[in-house]
């Protein structure tokens, strides 16, 4: 594990030729640029709506649907497999449909919205500035659903039935309930989700890569994938320098988990 | 697609786990030869004939590898951040490997008789100061493909020779409504360098000057705002052109049925043959100066200087340059030759005349220069901004000048 760490701090530290070949140590001047870059406002700000929406919208979601599982009904069994299918699914492959339900002209989502007469024109939800991070957040929603849903669900699980005969026994009304007694107690699995979410959503490469892939410029690209074309895919072309910002990256993360467990930690001893 | 993935999986490698391949891949005697993958059904298998005659031949071993297109450049890239290069290498692009000192010479591992079979062009288009570094092992042609039916439909007999023909053919096609597209054009990032290219030099333009770079003249300023105009002005392309990649975009719309007209390849021709729904004709592209340009795209074969491997990795290349072995694999992929020996043979194949009638007047793009790597790229993520209302060419023009001027003047 630290191997690789120590590797990837290493590489920023250097520079390398277009053809990958190493030409010395240049200290911390890729640090020094990668803060320049012109792009890395944009992608930061994209970064930080990626993962708040994403992990925001999913958490509630996901807390609607383990209700949901959480009753008993008939069929119940196939509703919760059904719910892992976009899981099992790889991601490249959501992705890729996905591509093409939003597509402009072939894709499913402007036929349907047409025909019910909610558009009146179709929109190309890849190639529009003000749709593409939107596309991307539904589909980033979609993967993240089933794995958050089952967290919760696992919480619910644990509450025993007795604290809910207490609650109905002092009267207490259905939102009253929810409020007071299953949201504290999961809290432990909202916990879980939340920070897990947030890595993988932070580290998601394959859908904005894969929703984003025909736009140019640096626009709607998020740290990793801005990245991956800093090394390979822009005129920069330079891995000492994507290799700082991933160096960032992983410290990024860390920061914002550390924070988000602060914060956490800090209304529950306030409460 | 599962490209992407392994895209992905290839970064993780080169940035995180250096570690784990370096170690393992030292591999004693053999020679490691590392393959692009143009087709599932063609190229894995050639080349793996091609590496188990070899070593009947010579005893060497052969570590071969074949690696998709979308992560070949970073799988290349983390084996030479590793001290680990491969001894022979297929790529689209040459120079920067010859610029650091990696690469043999044609003289030193080709044998004479190879290396004056090489069609004159392509032979020059694998130079890098004045030396062959850059092997061509094929090459492909753009054309101008065009919907007959639609074509027809709009009251054009054939299809347009000139710029002026063209905007008229691609008004009247856009004209016969229900989503009918005139041109569809992508400059999108996948490939905008090769539409660029070509629109280009159709209007007398050109990436270089002698050694300057000229992609910011007035004349490629023309160029720009005329694409800019089919988009916006005359709204005769699809729905954001400079967002469209080629692929998924450009050719998934001409093999519906929903485009008068789009630059193609051979493998677009093969793809419209096989499904057999759209009637299409094969022409030289529009021109703005009277002599029609195409591009032709050459790719490579390198050889890496390693200690001890020069006998070895010669006598490989020269077996896949035996005119039966080469023009096999490029008559199975689809592609066009770079031999005398195989023009000859295949010049025979009546649906690769367009392409080959094309390659005379066809023109590269400047793969001889090292900062080409880069120019490419910047094209490929920006020309696409131009296009956009309100894109203004001229200023993305000027600042891929700018970058590649940096580019030729750095390291």
């Amino acid at each position: 594990m630290l191997y690789p760490a120590v590797l990837l701090i290493q590489a920023s530290l250097s520079q390398y030729s277009v053809t990958g070949l190493y030409q010395g140590g240049v200290g911390a001047r890729n640090y020094e640029r990668l803060v320049v870059q012109e792009a890395l406002p944009t992608v930061v700000g994209n970064t930080v709506v990626w993962v708040a929406v994403v992990v925001g919208v999913t958490l509630v979601i996901s807390l609607a649907l383990a209700q949901f599982l959480n009753l008993e009904f008939p069929g119940r069994r196939v509703v919760r497999w059904a719910l892992i299918v976009p899981w099992a699914a790889s991601l490249v492959m959501t992705s890729k449909l996905f591509v093409w339900i939003y597509d402009y002209y072939f894709g499913v989502l402007n036929h349907a919205l047409t025909r019910l007469g909610v558009l009146s024109a179709p929109v190309d939800w890849l190639g529009d500035d003000q749709t593409v991070m939107g596309a991307m957040i539904a589909v980033g929603v979609f993967v993240s659903l089933p794995f958050t849903t089952y967290v919760l669900l696992a919480g619910l699980q644990t509450i025993p039935g007795e604290v809910y005969e207490a609650a109905r026994v002092d009267g207490a009304s259905a939102w009253r309930t929810y409020r007071s007694v299953t949201l504290p107690l999961l809290r432990p699995a909202l916990l879980v989700a939340t920070v897990l979410n947030i890595i993988y959503v932070f580290n998601s490469f394959p859908i904005v890569w894969t929703l984003n892939d025909r736009n140019p410029g640096f626009g709607h690209d998020t740290t990793i994938t801005y990245m991956y074309k800093i090394a390979f895919k822009s005129s920069l072309r330079d891995v000492g320098l994507a290799a700082a910002l991933g160096v960032v990256n992983v410290v990024a993360i860390l920061l914002a988990v550390l924070v988000y467990l602060r914060a956490v930690r800090w209304r529950e001893q306030e409460a | 697609m599962r490209t992407t993935r392994r895209a992905f999986t290839g970064l993780i490698v080169s940035l995180v786990a250096l570690a784990t391949l370096g170690a393992c891949e030292r591999g004693g005697g053999g020679i490691k030869v590392v393959i692009a993958d143009y087709s599932k059904d063609h190229t894995r298998p050639f080349w793996q004939g091609l590496a188990e005659t070899y070593t009947k031949q010579t005893g060497v071993k052969v570590d071969l590898q074949v690696i998709d297109w979308n992560s070949i450049d970073q799988q290349v890239s983390t084996m030479l951040q590793n001290n680990q290069p491969p001894d022979v290498l297929n790529l689209n692009s040459f120079s920067s490997y010859a610029k650091d000192g990696l690469l043999y010479t044609a003289d030193e591992v080709l044998s004479p008789k190879t290396k004056d079979d090489f069609l004159e062009p392509f032979a020059r288009g694998g130079e890098y100061r004045g030396k062959l570094y850059g092997f061509p092992i094929l090459s492909s042609a753009r054309a101008f493909f065009y919907n007959r039916a639609l074509l027809g439909k709009a009251g054009l007999a054939g299809p347009p020779g000139t710029w002026d023909d063209f905007l008229r053919a691609a008004q009247k096609v856009q004209g016969l409504g229900q989503g009918t597209i005139g041109y569809a054009l992508p400059l999108g990032p996948e490939e905008a360098q090769a539409e660029w290219s070509i629109w280009m030099w159709n209007n007398g333009g050109e990436w270089k000057s002698g050694d300057t770079w000229t992609i910011s003249s007035d004349k490629n300023a023309q160029t720009l705002q005329f694409l800019a105009d089919l988009a916006n002005k005359h709204k005769v392309t699809q729905v954001n052109p400079g967002k469209t990649n080629r692929t998924d975009g450009a050719f998934q719309l001409f093999k519906d049925n929903k485009v008068g007209m789009v630059m193609g390849f051979s493998p677009l021709a093969a793809q419209l043959d096989a499904e057999g729904k759209v009637d299409y004709g094969v022409a030289p592209m529009p021109t703005n100066t009277g002599t029609s340009v195409t591009l032709a795209v050459e790719d490579y074969l390198m050889a890496f200087k390693k200690k001890g491997n020069q006998e070895s990795v010669k006598k490989f290349l020269d077996l896949y340059y035996q005119p039966e072995n080469i023009t096999r694999w490029i008559a199975a992929e689809g592609f066009l030759p770079v031999t005398k020996s195989g023009l000859q043979q295949m010049s025979t194949n009546a649906k690769l005349r367009p392409y080959l009638e094309a390659l005379p007047s066809a023109k590269l793009a400047p793969t001889t220069d090292p900062a080409w790597d880069k120019v490419k790229l910047d094209v490929q993520q920006n020309i696409g901004l131009a296009v956009q209302p309100g894109g203004n060419p001229r200023q993305v023009l000027d600042q891929l000048q700018k970058n590649a001027l940096a580019a030729a003047g750095g390291r």
